[in-house]
């Protein structure tokens, strides 16, 4: 049921447990309770959107060409260090 | 252990597939592109000069970025106005989601919002939590390397994540709401 302690626990882990960063033992039970609790499940899905959207999107930019070319150069010219 | 010698060509094949990493972590910064790139330039050129300094087998990653940030700090960064953080402690943690709850609740409206929009979002938040959220959320570092690239203890980097994607994700709620991708839900603040 939502709102019992074993959803609290997982909300209370979930941005680490989305990073990947609890022991092996924790993500095991919150997966668990994940896979059992429709509400948290959500939540999950939820940050995941988000998540996903953050990166694909602020990913999208990258290094201009002409930047890539203007610090090859200033390579070159710059002594080994 | 010995290592080879630095030069030239293992930096640029360590260093030269990182630079549209650090050019997205410079473009945050900066909010500006001239300034990205000249700080991303700057960046470069100084881990060159630093190269000895840097130790094969360690994250390339947080060494260049440490470098780029501590450049923007000390060279770039323009006293101006800073975004006033969003004052989460009298809001509800998870406020967003509970406003999408009925109509959207797996978050499917996110990637219906424009790439600039979401840029945008990012550099409104106020600088403290947008290098955390760009350096976990876009660039994939963990906890503890970040920690060591802001300088910060790993407990203030999970707060700062918390707090900045809660704000992010408020900010984008409203600009969703207010181009129809969602109804507001009465309540919902």
């Amino acid at each position: 049921m939502a709102g019992g302690p074993d959803c609290q626990q997982a909300l209370a882990l979930l941005q680490d447990y989305l990073k990947q960063e609890l022991t092996p033992e924790l993500m095991a039970r919150i997966t668990t309770h994940l896979r059992r609790c429709r509400h948290c499940f959500t939540h999950l899905k939820f940050e995941e959107s988000f998540l996903t959207m953050l990166e694909t999107k602020a990913k999208g930019q990258c290094c201009p060409e002409r930047l890539r070319l203007r610090i090859l150069a200033a390579l070159r010219g710059t002594p080994e260090p | 252990m010995t290592s080879a010698p630095p030069d030239r060509e293992s930096f640029e094949a360590e260093v030269l597939p990182q630079l549209d990493s650090l050019y997205r972590l410079a473009l945050r910064l900066t909010t500006d592109p001239t300034r990205a790139e000249d700080l991303v330039q700057d960046t470069v050129l100084k881990a060159f000069r630093s190269w000895q300094r840097f130790q094969p087998g360690t994250n390339i990653r947080s060494w260049l970025f440490t470098i780029l940030r501590n450049t923007f700090i000390n060279e770039y960064r323009r006293r101006q106005r800073e975004p006033i953080p969003m004052d989460l402690e009298t809001i509800e943690p998870y406020a967003t989601f509970r406003g999408t709850d009925e109509e959207d609740p797996e978050g499917t409206f996110f990637s219906q919002i424009v790439d600039g929009k979401v840029l945008e979002a990012i550099d409104a938040l106020p600088e403290d939590f947008r290098e955390v959220l760009v350096l976990s959320d876009v660039e994939n570092l963990s906890y503890a390397e970040i920690a060591g690239v802001l300088g910060l203890p790993v407990g203030t980097v999970k707060s700062r994540l918390f707090r900045a994607r809660r704000q992010l994700q408020r900010a984008l709620y409203d600009h969703a709401v207010e181009m129809g991708y969602l109804r507001k839900v009465p309540g919902a603040r």
